[in-house]
């Protein structure tokens, strides 16, 4: 099959069937499901191990009532974690290159931050729209922008991990192109741009994981300020 | 009525699976909740999961086709594949293969490097579950043995209490005689100065009768004296004296 660099990007559908939903699910078919037995295999322990590391990080600076957000952050997480991950693979498509996907994902949570500041705390809500300590001059141009800078946040959360992970799986895709091109011509330069291909993969996956905490933490900040 | 007897039949036929999945399906074995619940015993997890060979493909396939193709013959299927794919252009390479070239290599060389270290963490967390909750039961096991010592060290205890009263009984005997001799010596002594004192009274009494009856026999003598009986009495007693004073110059 003669591979564009658009078909990475395209929505997987089957004779017209869009397969979008089970590109989302599957991975969650891959994690191991919790056994009745207290002493699990390695990867039941090593899951268990994951899951409690990551909800112990994201929930300790929250108070109790944003505990409540725990299972809603770390299955975000595990699920952004796996989605990103699985899609280095070759000929696999990652939902989260959609910006529509993480627009999804990024804006309701973050309203949801904000109306529960706005509910249960109105006024220190929107007194972190100033920084202490502003010279009284500058307080209007000064709410101005806090108040862009809030709003900007969900399209910053969403546009941040869509552009990443385009950004990465484009590179990935420019640079193997360029291996197979040179091939035929500069075996040599084909080999060096093979070894740039191997360290950029390094690099794609080490994005993909801090990309989904970078998400997920952000979020966790933003409840941190308005719970 | 079919449905009734799906619900009758589906929980032995469920029962029947191989345990790993049992297990999993032991909730809907009970639709109508009628029987006992028993997630217990556990089958044990295998001690090793299933043979692969090259990380991938299970070590059955390669007995599968021992018999009639030997040892390369997988390596053969697999050869021959891969080529028919490549040559009839099924597979196109395209930069889609470097690129997953790449990623295989990675995944390989994390595995290879890691894969050890991260199996032993998983073993470890899992050894020191068992080894913390190992730990209590030891310690609740070793404070009833210390339990049990005690008590025993008790048992012995009251045993020996027989000679402890034994001997408090003899003190408190002694005590009690001693007791009992002191008041006698006690009761002894009063009734001797009762005694004692009578006695006293008599022979104050006895003497005081005699010293009056000498004063009044000496008073009625000196009465009865008369003047006469003075004279007559002082004239012999100088005529004694006159005699005497004879016999004792001549004594001289």
């Amino acid at each position: 099959m003669n591979l564009s660099f658009f078909d990475q990007f395209s929505s997987p559908s089957l004779f017209g069937i869009p397969l979008i939903l089970i590109s989302l699910t599957f991975p969650a078919l891959l994690l191991p499901s919790p056994d009745n037995r207290w002493v699990t295999n390695r990867l039941s322990t090593l899951q268990l191990w994951l899951i409690n590391l990551i909800t112990k990080q994201l929930m300790t600076p929250l108070n109790k009532k944003g505990h409540k957000w725990a299972l809603i952050l770390t299955s975000l997480m595990i699920f952004l974690l796996l989605v990103n991950l699985l899609g280095l693979l070759p000929y696999t498509f990652t939902p989260t290159t959609q910006l529509s996907m993480n627009l999804a994902l990024a804006f309701p949570l973050w309203l949801a931050t904000l109306l529960t500041g706005l509910r249960n705390q109105p006024s220190t809500t929107l007194g972190h729209l100033l920084p202490e300590g502003t010279p009284t001059l500058l307080i209007p141009a000064l709410i101005m922008i806090e108040t862009t800078s809030l709003l900007i946040r969900p399209l910053a959360l969403g546009v941040r991990l869509t552009a990443n992970l385009t950004a990465g799986h484009l590179l990935i895709q420019l640079i193997s192109t360029a291996t197979v091109a040179l091939y035929s011509t500069m075996p040599a330069i084909s080999l060096l741009t093979l070894l740039i291909l191997l360290l950029l993969t390094i690099l794609e996956v080490a994005v993909a994981m801090i990309q989904a905490y970078v998400f997920v933490l952000l979020l966790s900040l933003y409840l941190q300020e308005n719970i | 009525m079919l449905s009734r007897l799906v619900l009758r039949a589906a929980p032995a036929a469920l029962r029947a699976l191989p345990p790993p999945v049992a297990v999993g399906v032991l909730h809907t074995t009970r639709p109508l909740h009628t029987t006992q619940q028993s997630l217990a015993p556990v089958p044990p997890l295998p001690e090793k999961g299933g043979e692969v060979r090259h990380g991938l493909i299970p070590e059955e396939f390669f007995q599968f086709l021992y018999p009639k193709t030997g040892v390369t013959g997988p390596y053969m299927l697999g050869t021959g594949l891969l080529l028919y794919l490549l040559s009839k252009e099924i597979y196109v390479i395209n930069h889609e293969t470097v690129a997953s070239a790449c990623i295989l290599a990675v995944i390989i060389y994390g595995i290879k490097k890691f894969g050890a270290d991260v199996a032993a963490f998983a073993d470890k967390l899992n050894e020191e579950k068992v080894s913390a909750a190992q730990a209590m039961k030891n310690e609740a096991m070793q404070a009833l043995q210390t339990a049990i010592e005690e008590e025993k060290k008790e048992q012995w205890r009251v045993e020996g209490h027989t000679y402890l009263f034994d001997a408090k009984r003899n003190n408190i005997a002694m005590l009690l005689e001693t007791n009992y001799r002191e008041r006698l010596m006690m009761v002894y002594n009063e009734v001797k100065k009762r005694l004692d004192y009578q006695v006293a009274l008599q022979t104050l009494k006895r003497q005081k009768e005699q010293d009056h009856m000498i004063q009044w026999v000496e008073k009625n003598v000196i009465q009865s004296i008369t003047p006469q009986q003075q004279k007559e009495s002082i004239a012999k007693c100088i005529l004694d004296l006159k005699a005497l004073s004879k016999s004792a110059h001549a004594a001289v």
